[in-house]
């Protein structure tokens, strides 16, 4: 065998590496360098590294940090660690329990070798436009729970996601853990989305967050994902589902005025616009099974 | 409280124990699997996609492309070199029986994948063998011949417990 070193070729720009043994220890590193940036399950940042589409000062890798690697449940919320992997939250008793969807959910998250190592507060923080788990958790009502020099602060998901790839997330913030509320028993989360292959980023997709009263939608929250620059949710098309049901010009229309839809490498914006109207009905046919 | 550009690091790889090793911090576990000669392992898109370079890391399937040399100290990792037990040269025989492979650019991702699906000791149906190698491209065979051989595999690991 031949001798690793300096001599091979290098793809990712220079950078340091430091592993944090705490919270605080990395919270410290993060507000001390502001060019560093945090290491969960590499599967977003390491590309971009090879890429070289991204060149920190430093990677401050928080993956063996244990109590970001818990999930927990009280009697009103779940609790996922922010360093959990995709795979350990779908193999997870709680999660199967009472989050079934989510393990639905996931499936549809990369391929079982992303998924060993990619995490749940990797996903969220990175806020990809077209990935499922930010969309999730808007829709399921969520809440990001962040730590810096201050504390801790904590933030619906639905204002977390200010645009591409921006949250609200501060320079000397790490992510710690996700909360979602438990369902309640006429409560139902759906998920579905177009995707070219298995595992792939999807065209468009959507999860609904249904609150089923008397065999009616009693209430309908909407959230789509690989539409615009975040998840969005559509009100007024939840609205317009709950008063007059699926029909596919008036739901495209409703979907049009409100969602800002633009063009991926997947399809343009008017193939987004037409897969949201469609994948609408396939979550209500869904909700009917 | 200074981050460092060479780390050294303990590890082992298909049961050789290194110890002391100095690596680049931002070398990929791919890059630096091939320094060291374990060339079967192939690196191809080195975005995650493509699936070739796959490795066990700790006992999971994982993208050597997209994990850091500096990140691998004390694990566990079995490159395709490392598959010589019973179950993995029967899979071996049984992908060459099945030509599951022609240029063999992701044959050692498609192993280790293989290796994965019958570690979870469950019968899959063809469906379900196509999308858990959906993260592993081949550009040789239209993935007939490979999910044959998985198809077998699966079959002839089962009836081994
Ligand atoms: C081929 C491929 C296909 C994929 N397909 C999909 C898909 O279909 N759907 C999908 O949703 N995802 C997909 N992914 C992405 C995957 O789900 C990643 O796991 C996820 O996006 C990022 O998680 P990570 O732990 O790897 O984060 P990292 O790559 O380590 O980090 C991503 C970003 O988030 C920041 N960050 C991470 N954790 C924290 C934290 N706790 N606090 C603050 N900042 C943090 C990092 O600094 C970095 O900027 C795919 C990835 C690959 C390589």
């Amino acid at each position: 065998m031949g001798k690793g070193g300096e001599e091979f070729i290098m793809k990712s720009p220079d950078f340091c590496y430091y592993e944090a043994l705490s919270i605080e220890d990395a919270i410290k590193f993060k507000s001390n360098d502001l060019e560093s940036v945090i290491l969960a399950g590499g599967q977003s940042l390491v590309p971009a590294l090879n890429m070289r589409l991204s060149s920190p000062s430093c990677l401050i890798d928080i993956s063996k940090i244990k109590e970001l690697k818990n999930i927990t449940k009280d009697n009103d919320f779940i609790y996922i660690g922010s360093a959990v992997t995709h795979s350990e939250v779908m193999q997870n008793k709680i999660i199967i329990d009472h989050l079934p969807v989510l393990i639905d959910v996931l499936d549809m998250v990369a391929h079982p070798a992303i998924r060993n190592k990619g995490t749940h507060g990797g996903s969220i923080a990175y806020g990809d436009p077209a990935a499922e788990l930010p969309a999730f958790a808007v829709a399921a009502n969520a809440e990001i729970i962040l730590m810096g020099l201050n504390g801790i602060r904590t933030i619906q998901a639905s204002d977390f996601y200010h645009g591409l790839f921006e949250t609200d997330i501060q320079n000397d913030e790490i992510l710690t853990s996700i909360k979602y509320p438990i369902l309640k028993d006429n409560q139902k989360i759906l998920f579905d989305e177009i995707y070219r292959r298995h595992g792939d980023y999807a065209m468009a997709g959507v999860v609904a967050n249904i609150e089923i009263l008397n065999n009616e939608i009693n209430n309908l929250k909407l959230v789509f994902f690989a539409t615009g620059t975040k998840p969005e949710v559509a009100l007024k098309t939840s609205e317009l589902i709950i008063k007059d049901g699926y029909d596919y010009s008036n739901v495209k229309n409703m979907i049009k005025t409100e969602l800002d839809f633009e063009s991926d490498l997947n399809s343009n914006a008017e193939m987004k616009l037409h897969l949201a109207t469609i994948l609408t009905n396939k979550i209500l046919k869904l909700m009917e099974t | 409280m200074q981050g460092s550009k060479n780390i050294t690091i303990n590890f082992i790889i298909n049961d050789e124990i290194f110890n002391n090793i100095t690596v680049p911090v931002r070398q990929h576990l791919g890059d630096f699997l091939r320094s060291i000669g374990l060339t079967g392992t192939h690196i191809g898109c080195e975005q995650g996609a493509c699936g070739a370079c796959t490795v066990e890391l700790d006992g999971k399937a994982v993208r050597s492309c997209l994990i850091l040399s500096s990140q691998i100290n004390g694990s566990v990792i079995k490159t395709v070199e490392g598959l010589d037990d019973t179950l993995m040269k029967k899979v071996k025989e049984i992908f060459l029986k099945h030509n599951a492979l022609q240029c063999g650019f992701c044959s050692s991702g498609m192993l280790i994948t293989t290796k994965e699906i019958l570690n979870k000791k469950k019968k899959l149906n063809r469906e379900q063998i196509r999308t858990e190698i959906s993260g592993n491209y081949c550009r040789c065979t239209g993935y007939q011949s490979i999910v044959d051989a998985i198809e077998e595999a699966i079959e002839d690991n089962i009836k081994d417990i």
